[in-house]
């Protein structure tokens, strides 16, 4: 069967895969995951609907108002970007389809012009990120390197209570498995030691009381993220079949 | 004054009956069915919209008007089985069980009404084959009742499906107009549903949401208040799944532009309206020519839907096409002005 429309193509990964003895994992580009969409998942909407920022999720009546006007949208033409289908996704409870987006979901600028515009008074920009939370938070989106960088940059800035650029950067690299060329590494090194940034290591700078600070909010995080991820691990999906 | 004949007791006819009551004409009143408010009292209706009364509040009142009233000539189980034209009036042979009269009358008020569209013909949903695929008319009963059960076992929902347009709009089946009540109708059982059991799921398949006017709140009232879901696409056949104890509705989601499968318990058709089989009698009877649609056509559809332009003739309700209660009850009061009208000249 030829592949007419690119788009409908999901690449298919397979970390491992044999058959008859014979070694075929990789990217199958031209198996094609089924697109019918088996179930609806309340547990989404509901969480959203929970959240103090995301209480107008149901208002959405996908006119499309907001994505018309939005930056990321329109103006910087990141056509994926689609605040309006990101609330429907959510809204509806396709949430194989949402999770395709986890990363875009943050590419919003928060200009707020959808909040302005849109004709049913939806808090557009506080709905889109309550979604793009709950895919974190329930562990559902796979980690991205973005997601890493993340990490990586709170821990960095939890250790001292200030960033230490040369640190972050020693540990995204071994966290993404890279190794950067010698010659990249000195320039970059030289750079960072003229502008005065080079404190890193036993030199690095380190905030004032923070051995204080430290525990207190590294505490507040966590218990931020737990309660988070409880609450959005416990939406579970309506199963298709029955026993 | 000979009597004027409204024939149908439905919203349209009761309320005609009851204003030539109160302006002092002899009133004929005859409906085929054994009951007086036509299909709301038929189907038992729960809540109307928009305000969410129940139909007994509204038809009830009119009912009183009518039953045991001096100036009321009621016939029902009965039908006019012949007219002629007599003078500025008509002559009509009057059918009951099993007496005919003739009696003569000044004028003429059809309401003869409407039929719900009959599911069956809609066969790839399954209505009639599958138990827990329901009309909707049959849905107002339970919610009246407040039994809202599965047909099939007796359990209660998690889930219900409303598919809109069923036998409107749809040249498969010949009947191209809007019913104009599915869509509020439809919002409105789903709201009464979330009202008392908001652990029931409830989604509407729309190609559009017709609430017009006023009707908007409503529609905005069931996203925002009770999470009623609208999801976008006709819905194309529906299934058993694999155990056969859920339904599944197949259809596409236009908005996600992908085939969808989608398990209910229950899947509630918004059955369309048709011309009422006394409407088709009526049209013929006393020469009455009606629409493409089947409809009884006023003389001007663009002034108003009441003047036949017929001699005596005048008409009320959704003998003239689909028709919410409160605007055959409207229509009612003015036939009946022009009825009396044409009679005392
Ligand atoms: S403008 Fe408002 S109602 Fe329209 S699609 Fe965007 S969020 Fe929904
Ligand atoms: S606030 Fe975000 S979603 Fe809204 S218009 Fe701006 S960039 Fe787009």
């Amino acid at each position: 069967m030829p592949i007419v429309e690119k788009s409908l193509v999901r690449v298919k990964r397979t970390e491992k895969l044999e058959l008859d003895g014979i070694d075929v994992s990789g990217d199958w580009n031209t198996f094609l995951e089924s697109r019918v969409q088996t179930d609806l998942d309340v547990g989404i909407v509901d969480w959203v609907r929970s959240q103090p920022q995301g209480d107008t999720i149901d208002r959405c009546w996908q006119c499309g108002t907001c994505t018309a006007g939005c930056c990321m949208h329109t103006d910087y033409g990141l056509e994926e970007f689609n605040p309006r289908y990101f609330i429907y996704l959510a809204q509806i409870g396709y949430e194989e389809e949402l999770r395709r987006y986890a990363q875009t979901i943050w590419r919003c600028v928060s200009c707020n012009k959808c909040v302005e515009r849109c004709p049913k008074g939806v808090k557009v920009e506080e709905v889109v990120h309550t979604i793009g939370t709950y895919l974190e938070a329930s562990g559902r989106a796979p980690e991205s390197p973005a997601d890493r960088f993340d990490r990586a940059y709170t821990e960095n800035l939890l250790d001292r209570g200030i960033l230490d650029e040369a640190g972050l950067f020693r540990t995204y690299e071994r966290l993404e498995g890279r190794k950067t060329p010698v010659r990249e590494l000195l320039r970059m090194g030289t750079s960072l030691l003229l502008s005065g940034r080079l404190h890193t290591g036993p030199l690095a700078h380190r905030t004032k009381g923070w051995r204080r600070m430290r525990p207190v909010l590294k505490g507040l995080l966590d218990e931020d993220l737990r309660q988070r991820r409880e609450s959005a691990q416990a939406t579970r999906p309506v199963g298709r079949r029955e026993p | 004054m000979n009597p004027i004949l409204v024939l149908g007791a439905g919203p349209a006819g009761l309320s005609a009956a009851a204003e030539l009551a109160s302006l002092g004409a002899p009133t004929l009143l005859v409906e085929k069915e054994s009951y007086l408010g036509g299909n709301p009292t038929r189907w038992h209706y729960s809540l109307l919209a928009p305000d969410l009364r129940p139909a007994e509040e509204i038809l009830g009142p009119l009912i009183q008007r009518v039953e045991h009233n001096p100036k009321i000539e009621l016939h029902t189980g009965s039908l006019i089985a012949r007219a002629e034209p007599e003078g500025k009036g008509y002559r009509v042979s009057l059918q009951s069980k099993d007496t005919v009269q003739t009696r003569e009358v000044s004028a003429v008020i059809l309401a003869t009404g409407f039929d719900h569209f009959d599911s069956r013909r809609k066969f790839e949903y399954g209505y009639g084959h599958f138990p827990d695929v329901l009309d909707f008319k049959e849905l107002e009963g339970m919610i009246h009742d407040d039994k809202v059960l599965r047909p099939s076992d007796g359990k209660p929902p998690r889930r219900i499906a409303w598919i809109l347009c069923v036998g409107s709009r749809d040249i498969q089946i010949g009947n191209p107009w809007c019913c104009r009540m599915g869509c509020v109708v439809s919002i409105k059982q789903a709201v009464e549903i979330r009202q008392k059991h908001p652990e029931i799921d409830a989604y509407i398949y729309y190609m559009d949401v017709r609430t017009y006017g006023l009707w908007e709140d409503l529609y905005w009232k069931s996203m925002q208040e009770y999470g009623v879901k609208f999801i976008r696409g006709r819905i194309g056949a529906v299934s058993l799944t694999e155990g056969g104890k859920r339904l599944i509705a197949t259809g596409e989601d236009t908005i996600l532009s992908r085939p969808t499968e989608v398990p209910f318990d229950l899947i509630v058709l918004a059955s369309g309206m048709e011309p009422g089989t006394g409407t088709k009698e009526a049209s013929e009877l006393f020469h009455v020519p009606v629409g493409p649609e089947g409809f009884l056509t006023p003389k001007l559809s663009d002034m108003n839907t009441i003047d036949s332009g017929l001699p005596g003739i005048y008409f009320a309700g959704a003998a003239t096409g689909p028709k919410a209660i409160p605007d055959a009850i409207t229509e009612g009061m003015g036939a009946a002005l022009r009825a009396f009208q044409y009679a005392r000249e």
